[in-house]
Protein backbone atom coordinates (compact mmCIF):
# COMPACT_ATOMS: atom_id res chain seq x y z
CA UNK A 1 0.00 0.00 0.00
CA UNK A 2 2.73 2.54 1.18
CA UNK A 3 4.45 2.35 -2.25
CA UNK A 4 1.42 2.83 -4.30
CA UNK A 5 0.39 5.63 -1.94
CA UNK A 6 3.82 7.76 -1.70
CA UNK A 7 3.68 9.93 0.70
CA UNK A 8 0.27 8.88 1.60
CA UNK A 9 1.11 5.82 2.43
CA UNK A 10 1.90 5.72 6.18
CA UNK A 11 -1.56 8.28 6.58
CA UNK A 12 -3.58 5.55 4.65
CA UNK A 13 -2.37 2.79 6.86
CA UNK A 14 -2.98 4.60 10.37
CA UNK A 15 -6.19 6.18 9.39
CA UNK A 16 -9.38 4.61 8.95
CA UNK A 17 -11.06 5.43 5.47
CA UNK A 18 -14.22 4.74 3.38
CA UNK A 19 -14.41 1.50 1.22
CA UNK A 20 -16.54 0.63 -1.43
CA UNK A 21 -17.60 -2.46 -3.13
CA UNK A 22 -17.40 -2.15 -6.84
CA UNK A 23 -20.27 -4.55 -7.17
CA UNK A 24 -23.29 -3.08 -5.29
CA UNK A 25 -21.69 -0.09 -3.77
CA UNK A 26 -21.66 -0.96 0.05
CA UNK A 27 -19.40 1.26 2.05
CA UNK A 28 -17.37 0.57 4.93
CA UNK A 29 -15.53 2.77 6.89
CA UNK A 30 -12.24 1.37 8.48
CA UNK A 31 -8.96 0.53 8.10
CA UNK A 32 -8.87 -2.65 5.83
CA UNK A 33 -11.60 -3.81 3.58
CA UNK A 34 -13.63 -6.50 4.40
CA UNK A 35 -12.56 -9.60 2.65
CA UNK A 36 -15.75 -10.37 1.63
CA UNK A 37 -19.33 -7.82 0.80
CA UNK A 38 -21.49 -8.86 3.84
CA UNK A 39 -24.17 -7.75 1.28
CA UNK A 40 -23.58 -9.23 -2.40
CA UNK A 41 -20.94 -11.64 -1.12
CA UNK A 42 -18.31 -10.13 -3.72
CA UNK A 43 -15.08 -11.54 -2.81
CA UNK A 44 -11.92 -8.89 -2.65
CA UNK A 45 -14.55 -6.26 -4.07
CA UNK A 46 -13.83 -3.22 -1.60
CA UNK A 47 -11.80 -0.29 -3.04
CA UNK A 48 -10.75 3.04 -1.26
CA UNK A 49 -13.01 5.98 -2.05
CA UNK A 50 -13.44 9.39 -0.55
CA UNK A 51 -15.85 11.26 2.06
CA UNK A 52 -17.60 12.34 -0.72
CA UNK A 53 -18.03 9.54 -2.77
CA UNK A 54 -19.20 7.24 0.14
CA UNK A 55 -21.68 10.22 1.47
CA UNK A 56 -23.28 10.33 -2.18
CA UNK A 57 -23.57 6.82 -2.58
CA UNK A 58 -25.06 7.06 1.29
CA UNK A 59 -27.30 10.18 0.23
CA UNK A 60 -29.78 7.48 -1.43
CA UNK A 61 -30.28 5.56 1.49
CA UNK A 62 -30.59 8.05 4.06
CA UNK A 63 -32.42 6.66 7.19
CA UNK A 64 -33.29 8.59 10.50
CA UNK A 65 -33.10 7.16 13.96
CA UNK A 66 -35.21 10.19 15.16
CA UNK A 67 -37.59 9.18 17.91
CA UNK A 68 -37.51 7.55 21.14
CA UNK A 69 -39.49 4.29 19.49
CA UNK A 70 -36.80 4.12 16.64
CA UNK A 71 -34.16 3.76 19.27
CA UNK A 72 -35.02 1.97 21.52
CA UNK A 73 -35.87 -0.52 18.44
CA UNK A 74 -32.48 -0.26 17.21
CA UNK A 75 -31.18 -1.09 20.90
CA UNK A 76 -33.43 -4.28 21.00
CA UNK A 77 -32.67 -5.34 17.59
CA UNK A 78 -28.65 -5.25 18.56
CA UNK A 79 -29.20 -7.21 22.21
CA UNK A 80 -31.38 -10.02 20.22
CA UNK A 81 -28.10 -10.63 18.50
CA UNK A 82 -25.77 -10.05 20.95
CA UNK A 83 -25.84 -13.30 23.80
CA UNK A 84 -23.86 -11.34 26.10
CA UNK A 85 -26.49 -8.59 26.88
CA UNK A 86 -29.53 -7.23 27.41
CA UNK A 87 -31.34 -3.91 27.93
CA UNK A 88 -32.15 -2.34 31.43
CA UNK A 89 -35.20 -4.18 32.72
CA UNK A 90 -36.99 -0.55 34.10
CA UNK A 91 -38.51 0.59 30.71
CA UNK A 92 -38.78 3.91 32.51
CA UNK A 93 -35.48 4.05 32.76
CA UNK A 94 -35.03 2.97 28.95
CA UNK A 95 -37.41 5.52 27.60
CA UNK A 96 -35.72 8.38 29.53
CA UNK A 97 -31.89 7.27 28.26
CA UNK A 98 -33.84 7.32 24.34
CA UNK A 99 -35.34 10.64 24.94
CA UNK A 100 -31.76 12.15 26.09
CA UNK A 101 -30.01 10.65 23.38
CA UNK A 102 -32.50 12.02 21.17
CA UNK A 103 -32.03 15.37 22.78
CA UNK A 104 -28.20 15.14 22.45
CA UNK A 105 -28.64 14.41 19.22
CA UNK A 106 -30.92 17.14 18.04
CA UNK A 107 -28.17 19.66 20.31
CA UNK A 108 -25.29 18.52 20.23
CA UNK A 109 -25.48 16.60 16.66
CA UNK A 110 -24.94 12.42 17.68
CA UNK A 111 -26.50 10.14 20.46
CA UNK A 112 -24.02 10.38 23.31
CA UNK A 113 -25.02 8.79 26.59
CA UNK A 114 -26.89 11.30 28.66
CA UNK A 115 -24.64 9.88 31.78
CA UNK A 116 -21.50 11.08 30.33
CA UNK A 117 -20.32 14.89 29.70
CA UNK A 118 -18.70 16.27 26.61
CA UNK A 119 -15.12 16.65 26.62
CA UNK A 120 -15.16 18.77 23.55
CA UNK A 121 -11.90 16.78 22.72
CA UNK A 122 -13.43 15.27 18.96
CA UNK A 123 -11.89 11.72 19.48
CA UNK A 124 -12.48 11.19 23.16
CA UNK A 125 -16.06 12.48 22.53
CA UNK A 126 -16.97 9.81 19.69
CA UNK A 127 -16.36 7.52 22.47
CA UNK A 128 -19.44 8.25 24.41
CA UNK A 129 -21.68 7.75 21.06
CA UNK A 130 -24.23 5.22 23.07
CA UNK A 131 -24.03 2.18 22.82
CA UNK A 132 -20.32 2.94 23.86
CA UNK A 133 -17.72 0.30 24.40
CA UNK A 134 -18.71 -0.42 27.88
CA UNK A 135 -17.33 -3.79 28.21
CA UNK A 136 -13.80 -1.99 29.40
CA UNK A 137 -15.85 0.17 31.54
CA UNK A 138 -15.05 -1.06 35.40
CA UNK A 139 -19.29 -0.85 36.17
CA UNK A 140 -19.34 -3.91 32.98
CA UNK A 141 -16.73 -5.65 34.81
CA UNK A 142 -17.68 -5.08 38.74
CA UNK A 143 -21.86 -5.25 38.24
CA UNK A 144 -21.98 -6.51 34.75
CA UNK A 145 -23.79 -2.92 33.75
CA UNK A 146 -22.95 -0.16 31.23
CA UNK A 147 -21.94 3.42 33.04
CA UNK A 148 -25.97 4.39 32.29
CA UNK A 149 -27.10 0.73 33.23
CA UNK A 150 -29.32 0.38 29.62
CA UNK A 151 -27.10 -2.19 28.66
CA UNK A 152 -26.72 -5.38 31.42
CA UNK A 153 -25.01 -8.83 31.48
CA UNK A 154 -27.10 -11.72 30.69
CA UNK B 1 -11.85 31.79 45.31
CA UNK B 2 -12.12 32.23 49.05
CA UNK B 3 -13.02 29.63 51.30
CA UNK B 4 -16.68 30.38 52.22
CA UNK B 5 -17.61 30.59 48.27
CA UNK B 6 -16.31 27.23 47.65
CA UNK B 7 -19.61 24.77 46.96
CA UNK B 8 -20.25 20.87 46.88
CA UNK B 9 -21.26 20.41 43.42
CA UNK B 10 -23.66 17.80 42.16
CA UNK B 11 -23.30 17.73 38.14
CA UNK B 12 -25.99 15.84 36.92
CA UNK B 13 -28.25 14.86 33.69
CA UNK B 14 -31.70 15.38 33.06
CA UNK B 15 -32.32 12.49 31.11
CA UNK B 16 -29.76 10.38 32.83
CA UNK B 17 -32.23 7.65 35.03
CA UNK B 18 -29.54 7.26 38.07
CA UNK B 19 -29.61 11.28 38.64
CA UNK B 20 -32.91 11.12 38.59
CA UNK B 21 -33.04 8.56 41.18
CA UNK B 22 -30.53 9.73 43.09
CA UNK B 23 -32.87 13.42 44.04
CA UNK B 24 -34.42 12.41 46.80
CA UNK B 25 -31.49 11.14 48.74
CA UNK B 26 -29.37 14.30 48.06
CA UNK B 27 -32.50 16.35 49.26
CA UNK B 28 -32.80 14.47 52.42
CA UNK B 29 -29.36 14.48 52.64
CA UNK B 30 -29.26 18.46 52.50
CA UNK B 31 -32.30 18.45 54.73
CA UNK B 32 -30.38 15.78 57.75
CA UNK B 33 -27.22 18.05 57.77
CA UNK B 34 -28.36 21.04 57.03
CA UNK B 35 -25.86 21.71 54.43
CA UNK B 36 -26.18 22.83 50.64
CA UNK B 37 -25.63 21.18 47.64
CA UNK B 38 -25.64 23.52 44.40
CA UNK B 39 -27.22 21.11 41.53
CA UNK B 40 -25.76 21.61 37.98
CA UNK B 41 -27.32 19.93 34.94
CA UNK B 42 -24.42 19.42 32.44
CA UNK B 43 -26.20 18.54 28.73
CA UNK B 44 -28.79 21.49 28.21
CA UNK B 45 -26.36 23.91 29.86
CA UNK B 46 -22.83 24.88 28.46
CA UNK B 47 -21.55 26.75 31.13
CA UNK B 48 -22.21 23.97 33.41
CA UNK B 49 -20.66 22.02 30.97
CA UNK B 50 -17.66 24.17 30.77
CA UNK B 51 -17.63 24.06 34.78
CA UNK B 52 -17.30 20.01 34.86
CA UNK B 53 -14.29 20.07 32.64
CA UNK B 54 -12.30 22.27 34.73
CA UNK B 55 -12.41 19.67 37.41
CA UNK B 56 -12.68 16.86 34.31
CA UNK B 57 -9.14 14.99 35.88
CA UNK B 58 -10.99 14.91 39.46
CA UNK B 59 -14.31 13.74 38.42
CA UNK B 60 -13.15 11.47 35.39
CA UNK B 61 -10.53 9.48 37.99
CA UNK B 62 -13.60 9.30 40.33
CA UNK B 63 -15.86 8.05 36.79
CA UNK B 64 -13.41 5.04 36.01
CA UNK B 65 -11.72 7.15 33.65
CA UNK B 66 -14.24 9.40 31.99
CA UNK B 67 -16.37 12.33 32.84
CA UNK B 68 -19.75 10.64 33.95
CA UNK B 69 -22.98 12.11 35.63
CA UNK B 70 -24.13 11.61 38.70
CA UNK B 71 -20.74 13.22 39.91
CA UNK B 72 -20.52 15.44 42.64
CA UNK B 73 -17.30 17.65 42.73
CA UNK B 74 -16.00 19.25 46.57
CA UNK B 75 -14.73 22.59 45.90
CA UNK B 76 -12.90 23.18 49.18
CA UNK B 77 -10.71 19.62 48.89
CA UNK B 78 -11.01 18.86 44.80
CA UNK B 79 -12.49 15.59 46.13
CA UNK B 80 -15.39 13.76 43.35
CA UNK B 81 -17.20 11.12 43.58
CA UNK B 82 -19.31 9.97 41.00
CA UNK B 83 -21.99 7.14 39.92
CA UNK B 84 -25.32 5.46 40.57
CA UNK B 85 -23.82 3.75 43.95
CA UNK B 86 -23.25 7.22 45.57
CA UNK B 87 -25.35 6.85 48.59
CA UNK B 88 -25.84 9.53 51.98
CA UNK B 89 -23.19 7.89 53.75
CA UNK B 90 -20.79 8.56 50.50
CA UNK B 91 -21.98 12.17 50.52
CA UNK B 92 -21.12 12.96 54.04
CA UNK B 93 -17.46 11.24 53.68
CA UNK B 94 -17.49 13.08 50.45
CA UNK B 95 -18.52 16.80 51.81
CA UNK B 96 -16.14 16.31 55.10
CA UNK B 97 -13.13 15.74 53.27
Amino acid sequence: MRNLLGNWGELMETRKKFWRCNVCNDIHYGLKPPKQCPTCGALDAFVICDTNEAMKVMEGEKTSIATQEELIDVWKEWVSRNDKIKLWEELESVKLLATGEIENDRNKGLKYCPCRSLTGEREKDLKLICPCNFYKQKTWKEYGECWCGLFVKR
Amino acid sequence: MTDAEKRLIWFYGKECPHCRALHPTVEQWMADTGKQIVKLEVWHDDQNAKLMRTYGSAIAEACGGDLGVPAFYNEKTGKAICGSRVNAEKLTKWAEG
